[in-house]
């Protein structure tokens, strides 16, 4: 059985190969656009204001947006061992779990934020740093929710591997490790710089 | 080339699969293409409202004035006037043009002209499609809300569009019907993308492809990179009008902290430029293969076409701040985005001077979709060069906002891609429905629209340069503008005229749905891939995979016996 699968998730047709990978190569440069252009935003935001944090407000604590980051770094790096050995032929399941663990332990921790700031009488309402704080981390949040959806359904593929099992292992990777990075250009450039 | 090929499936059977929830790209073109024309309606009758307004202020519409502002005695009345232009802009470019010109003849042409059984992903296709439906749902409800509709323009600068400038929910149901069009369009970008690049006849190579497959896939380029820009953008503003942020406040409309309200304005027109060439693409390419297929002249410099149209599309991420010039930019950036935009012009002559050597000399035969062709021609002549002066700061500055501007881009947007659209519709209509549609009527439709269009967007040229203004309810109030009465009659009826018109259309289409004369397999004699099967076009297309062996607008070789065309799948016959 298990020399079985390692033959069927190996091979996958040249064809469909490319394909997703054109496909999933521009759906990536048009979510990179939608994360560029709040960058964008934000970079106009940063520049043109005297001092920063604008209207005497403070910088948000570091903790908690430090254990996303660990927690985002630590999920791509079980994702990309689960990838390597799925192209040799082995399905190591739990790799893949722990990767969607540390992906709801991140959701957990911008929760947790976000708790935070409130606790402190931070609301998105509360000017235009706070707004980009929220906005920014909703909208990434928002990606990492169909993110968890796509390894949770990856997961459940892998009973019965086929030809195309390893495309999507590759596929869903990029989405995964495209997230990781936009999370951490904002956590340098808004809540560390 | 076609790195493998798709399985023939079986027929879908029930009412439902077949034409509903269909995976065919064929179905789902001809789905856009009723949507296309049903909002081409919508968005016609509130232009006709607003004509109304302007030409006969104060008097009441006749016949469904009464029953639709009972309260006013059937005058259109301010607000909802802001709400007609606003949607009618909406409409025609989101939910008209896009459809008609992206949806129904992206999904048609693709797969059929490059000689594959259907579009790579074939689901994804037919969310597209339904996410498009939930778009309309949305926009369309916004006008039952209590304050009414988004009444912001189109463009929907805040503050006019935040909570300030409109409060009811119609806004913001606005920005969701547009984000979830977007989420849409970029679905069927990235399958067109991927579809082009990798499921082409063996043997057909990139200069290989008709010139239209070319205009709709840097279109659908374009919208993968530039549709999530504007998407941003709504999103933010969304946020500002439902959760409080405060990116596009500013002074006394933020309560704490300060946005910019300009910068939604640059979010918006680095999307809106490229959008301008996202409409266009498709119709210029639609045209440049019709002039030649009609003209029965190989399209002269096919490759530098593609070429010209391909530096445009690159051009055109690098202009947009040619839409604010009046927003206090700096000199030294009106002066680069200036000259920017005057570069693609060069370009544009270059594409513009190969139409004009496609049809020089040939043996043109003024069929219906030639005549459309031959209409693009010149009134996108007429549209790129009224942009010169809009293009220029000192101009500019005095046009910027007039109804120079309406008129400008109606020529370049509206009419140009209506015409084309037209065209490919007239063209490819025998081998959607295997039936050919009234020649008749079509040049009766064609006549119309043309005198119709020309009287109304040229004379928005003349009074937008007598200083009248975009947006104003009433603009017979200032004293300036009180002698364009006449001008403005003028250009009302010019526009009923046109709508009048387009009524010949839709009877043609629905007539010859039915009764049409059957249309053989070849009707226009023309050697791309769809030709070389049955109409209607079968489910699967091909039965067996082409090979193409030449170019797509071989006409008139010398060495043709007996025909003036060859098939792409056939080898260059030489001496």
């Amino acid at each position: 059985m298990a020399h079985v699968q390692t033959q069927t998730i190996a091979q996958a047709k040249e064809g469909d190969k490319i394909i997703s990978s054109v496909a999933m190569i521009v759906t990536l440069v048009s979510f990179g656009m939608l994360f560029l252009t709040l960058m964008m935003a934000f970079a106009l935001f940063r520049f043109t204001q005297a001092v920063w944090p604008p209207a005497g407000m403070s910088r948000p604590d570091l903790l908690l947006p430090t254990i996303s980051t660990l927690l985002i770094a630590i999920s791509s790096a079980t994702y990309i061992y689960f990838e390597k050995n799925i192209y040799k032929g082995k399905a190591h399941k739990n790799s893949l779990a722990l990767t969607t663990l540390l992906g709801i332990g991140f959701m957990v921790s911008q929760f947790l934020f976000w708790n935070h700031l409130k606790a402190q009488g931070i609301f998105a309402s509360s000017g235009i740093f706070p707004s980009i704080i929220y906005a920014f981390t909703w909208i990434h949040a928002a990606h990492i929710v169909a993110g968890l959806g796509l390894l949770m359904w990856l997961y459940g593929t892998l009973k019965t591997p086929d030809s195309m099992t390893a495309v999507k292992v590759s596929n869903i990777g990029k989405f995964w490790h495209f997230l990781g990075i936009v999370w951490l250009i904002m956590f340098v450039t808004i809540f560390v710089l | 080339m076609a790195f493998f090929e798709q399985d023939i499936h079986d027929a879908p059977t029930t009412f439902l699969s077949k034409y509903v929830f269909s995976f065919d790209h064929k179905v789902i073109a001809k789905q856009f293409l009723w949507y296309g024309i049903a909002f081409l309606g919508i968005g016609g009758m509130m232009a006709i409202l607003i004509r109304w307004t302007l030409a006969f202020p104060g008097e009441a519409f006749p016949i469904l004035g009464p029953l639709l502002f009972p309260g006013n005695n059937g005058v259109v009345p301010p607000d909802t006037y802001a709400m007609l232009f606003t949607l009618h802009g909406t409409i025609m470019i989101f939910y008209a043009i896009t459809p008609i010109l992206i949806g129904a003849f992206g999904n048609y042409c693709i797969p059929l002209m490059i000689g594959a059984r259907d579009m790579v992903f074939p689901t994804l296709n037919m969310l597209s499609f339904w996410l498009a439906v939930l778009s309309a749902i949305l926009l369309l409800a916004s006008l039952f809300t209590p304050l009414g509709g988004a009444a912001g323009g189109w463009t929907s600068y805040p503050t006019l569009s935040t909570l300030i400038g409109s409060a009811g929910v119609g806004q913001t149901l606005w920005c969701l019907a547009l984000f979830v069009l977007g989420v849409s369009s970029t679905m069927g970008a990235v399958n067109y993308i991927a579809t082009i690049i990798t499921l082409r006849a063996p043997g057909m190579g990139y200069f290989d492809m008709p010139l239209t497959i070319w205009g709709l896939w840097l279109t659908a380029i374009l919208n993968a990179i530039f549709l999530p820009v504007l998407g941003a953008g709504l999103l933010l503003l969304t946020f500002d009008r439902v959760f409080g942020t405060t990116f596009f406040l500013a002074g006394a409309a933020a309560t704490s902290g300060s946005g910019d309200p300009v910068l939604f304005q640059h979010v918006f027109w680095i999307f809106g430029h490229p959008e301008v060439y996202i409409l266009i693409l498709p119709a210029w390419g639609i045209v440049s293969d019709l002039l030649s297929f009609f003209a029965r002249k190989p399209a002269f410099g096919a490759k530098g076409t593609a070429l010209a149209m391909t530096s445009i599309t690159i051009l055109s991420t690098l202009v947009y701040g040619h839409h604010m010039y009046s927003t206090q930019m700096s000199p030294l950036l009106t002066q680069s985005f200036m000259m920017l935009t005057m570069t693609i012009s060069i370009p544009s002559a270059v594409f513009f001077a190969n139409w004009l050597g496609t049809i020089w000399k040939g043996s043109i035969r003024f069929d219906t979709p030639m005549l459309f062709s031959l209409g693009v021609v010149f009134v996108f002549g007429l549209g790129g060069l009224t942009g010169l002066y809009l293009a220029t700061v000192t101009t500019d500055l005095y046009l910027h906002d007039t109804y120079f501007v309406v008129g400008h881009f109606h020529y370049t947007m509206a009419a140009s891609v209506l015409l084309g659209g037209f065209a490919g519709t007239y063209f490819w209509f025998p081998k959607m429905y295997g039936r050919m549609m009234n020649e008749r009527l079509g040049k009766i439709h064609f006549w119309i629209s043309m005198v119709g269009l020309n009287g109304i967007f040229m004379g928005m040229m003349v009074i937008g340069h007598a200083g009248m203004h975009r947006r104003i309810y009433n603009p017979f109030v200032y004293e300036f503008l009180k002698d364009l009465v006449p001008l403005n009659m003028f250009i009302t009826i010019s526009a009923l005229t046109m709508g009048v018109g387009q009524l010949f259309f839709v009877y043609n289409f629905i007539h010859s749905m039915y009764k049409g004369p059957i249309a053989t397999q070849n009707p226009w004699e023309v050697g791309t891939l769809e030709w070389t099967i049955p109409s209607p076009a079968p489910h699967y297309n091909f039965k067996d995979i082409p090979v193409v062996r030449c170019g797509p607008h071989e006409f008139g070789n010398p060495n043709l016996v007996g025909k003036d065309f060859q098939y792409q799948t056939e080898e260059l016959v030489k001496a």
